[in-house]
């Protein structure tokens, strides 16, 4: 199928009532098209997979981590492309589809690669649904920071909510990450200062002795 | 005299308190006004970042250095193989950093030099204007619209002078250039047609590996989301990198577009509008579009601004044995007035106008424009004076917000209506969501 039959495809997907089979469809010809052989081909198929939508999350999702380099990469902007697709003013049913597929990809099964991309995308399109299946992340080594980032970016009561708790549970270590992410979010984070301004790496190099001072020093 | 680098301004004050009125040569603006250098002091400056463009600033300044403008104190960079490179070229007793916050924590130094990645430059200008450092920082200014907000913010709460180094302004023919449009010999100006060659696509791309040794990836990324260290995500590179660099419209556009603004008495406005299209690579890391169309809709006045990738370049005119050579014909813009067109080419350190522009007398009465003394030394002459710099903080900001949303509007494949005063975009929250992105602790805003 060329890339204009994909399209209208995805087009038919998005149109209201669109069956299963139909979704099924599209879904199988844009993974395909993700697996092709051809930069182009992979590139057409992601370029144009927004309209395809929350059905093709979970399988793309699947592919991200596709051993061949490129094919998990047009996987990964697929998915992108249909968070920020669905993501557009008055398309409110289809962005809460997507975000309900993304949640899942938060499971401790997703590889970790998969879920760090995830919260990032639900940074940019969750809402009061996404908060409470991030949470549990912030206790994940891993992906703590990713998690507190993408609370910190969810502008809903709900987040500042989780993150005033988060911050009482966490670690010594990732307090002051969590109270930068609630200041960030207007809040007063008393005992916490922020450490933004303290310098803590050292450099190796020395400062540069002219061969003449050398040989003094010599 | 010589006097010691690491003297700072409040030991000495301490020292030179019983000896007032005793002349004495003053490494930085220790007599001066408070916060405010005074005419003949010397500035005591510190380079961030000290590759590419750094390393220019770096050799650049040795010559206000040796004419006792400026003292050089130190260098930073998170790549140990380009600062031992820079502390060699910076000279002997100049101090080697690489956690440029050990820079800020000095009294003596009254101003920094910022030529890290993009990523880093608000930031960083945020940090040193916070710590009472007057600030260089390449262009584009930003990455995000909130980063901007919080840059002028900062160097207006703290009284310090910002320069952008879109230095394409303080170029002489670009004041030919403004010069010849502001006495309006192009007529009303109603269109401004920037063009400039694709960015490039990797066509090698190569998988996630381990950093280079003598790199702190770590502070390398910075304030972005972490990732694996990979070859094509680093030095120079880093400029085709949507979250980084931002493409050509992020890096040429800061240059070409910021003499739009100028040219067109624009600085302080914005679009009304922003609609981009584009193409992506077919593979590899960047993600930066190749080919690229954006349109900018202003309003009171009405003009429009487009950024063509490639557009069509107007080849450059020949030149005489001379004239100063066009050597990067490949970008630039066409003014299209109702009275005739203008063109430019180039737009950053080589800026070539017209020669119908350059060749222009002003008749009795024209309007003048100011011509920059140079980049620096404009610079130099706004932490001295207090005057704004040809490319201030808000302005630089203004242009970048331009590229920024521009690649927003790609990003999100959808046109964006812009609210300039409110920096928000008008019924689209997503949108509204990109113009600021959270970012690592502790190197944030």
């Amino acid at each position: 199928m060329s890339t204009s039959n994909l399209e209208r495809a995805a087009v038919g997907v998005a149109a209201a009532g669109a069956s299963a089979a139909e979704n099924n469809t599209a879904v199988d010809e844009l993974i395909a098209k993700i697996r092709d052989e051809s930069d182009q081909v992979r590139a057409d198929a992601w370029t144009n997979a927004g309209d395809v939508g929350a059905p093709a999350v979970k399988p793309l999702a699947a592919v991200m981590t596709d051993d061949a380099l490129e094919v998990a990469r047009a996987a990964k902007r697929a998915v992108w492309k249909i968070v920020r697709h669905s993501g557009r003013p008055g398309a409110d049913a289809e962005r809460t589809a997507v975000v309900d597929e993304l949640i899942a990809l938060l499971a401790d099964a997703q590889p970790g690669s998969v879920r760090r991309e995830v919260l990032w995308m639900l940074s940019e399109i969750g809402g009061d649904e996404a908060v409470d299946p991030i949470v549990p992340l912030l206790s994940n080594e891993e992906l703590r920071e990713n998690a507190r980032m993408a609370l910190e970016r969810i502008p809903v009561q709900k987040s500042i909510e989780a993150l005033k708790a988060g911050i009482d549970a966490a670690p010594k270590d990732f307090k002051l990450n969590i109270a930068q992410s609630l200041r960030k979010r207007g809040i007063k984070v008393p005992g916490l200062p922020c450490a933004k301004l303290t310098p803590a790496k050292q450099t190796h190099v020395k400062p540069y002795t002219p061969p003449e001072a050398k040989d003094e020093k010599e | 005299m010589k006097q010691p680098r690491q003297l700072s301004r409040r030991t000495f004050l301490t020292a030179a308190g019983a000896a007032v009125g005793v002349p004495v040569l003053i490494p930085s603006g220790v007599l001066a006004a408070k916060d405010k250098p005074g005419a003949n002091d010397r500035l005591t400056v510190a380079f961030i970042g000290v590759g590419g463009m750094g390393g220019h600033h770096l050799r650049d300044m040795k010559r206000f250095e040796r004419s006792g403008e400026v003292a050089i104190a130190a260098v930073c960079d998170a790549d140990e193989m380009r600062l031992l490179k820079a502390a060699k070229t910076a000279g002997a007793g100049v101090m080697p950093y690489r956690d440029y916050r050990y820079i800020l924590e000095r009294d003596d130094i009254d101003a920094v030099v910022i030529a890290t990645p993009d990523h880093w430059h608000a930031v960083q200008t945020v940090h040193a204007c916070e710590s009472g450092k007057h600030v260089y920082v390449e262009k584009p200014a930003c990455c995000t619209i909130e980063e901007g907000q919080a840059m002028i913010a900062a160097a207006k709460n703290n009284k310090r002078s910002v320069q952008v180094g879109s230095q394409g302004r303080s170029q002489h023919e670009a004041y030919l250039a403004h010069r010849y449009l502001a006495n309006g010999a192009i007529g009303k100006v109603d269109t401004v047609t920037c063009f400039h060659y694709p960015s490039p696509a990797d066509t090698d791309p190569v998988p996630d590996s381990d950093p280079p040794h003598a790199l702190d990836w770590d502070l390398w990324l910075g304030p972005l989301r972490w990732r694996p260290y990979n070859a094509r995500y680093c030095h120079g590179v880093f400029r085709w990198l949507m979250e980084s660099g931002g493409g050509q419209i992020r890096d040429r556009g800061a240059h070409v577009m910021s003499c739009a603004m100028y040219w067109m008495n624009a600085d302080g406005t914005a679009p009304v509008s922003v609609e981009t299209t584009g193409t992506s690579p077919t593979k590899g890391l960047w993600d930066s579009c190749v080919n690229m169309n954006v349109t900018y809709t202003f309003k009171d006045p009405d003009w429009t601004l487009t950024w063509n990738q490639p557009g069509e370049p107007v080849p450059a005119e020949e030149r005489g044995e001379r004239e100063a050579k066009i050597s990067r014909p490949g970008y630039g813009a066409v003014y299209h007035g109702d009275k005739g067109t203008f063109v430019h080419w180039g737009g950053d350190g080589g800026t070539w106008a017209e020669r119908k522009c350059r060749e222009w007398e002003p008749p009795a009465g024209a309007v003048e424009v100011y011509e920059s003394p140079g980049h620096k030394e404009d610079w130099f002459n706004g932490i001295k004076t207090g005057a704004k710099t040809i490319m201030n903080i808000e302005a630089a900001v203004g242009v970048a917000d331009l590229c920024n949303l521009g690649n927003l509007s790609y990003i999100l494949g959808r046109k964006l209506e812009w609210d300039g005063a409110n920096k928000r975009v008008i019924g689209d929250e997503a949108a509204n969501r990109m113009l600021g992105r959270p970012q690592r602790h502790p190197y944030h805003l």
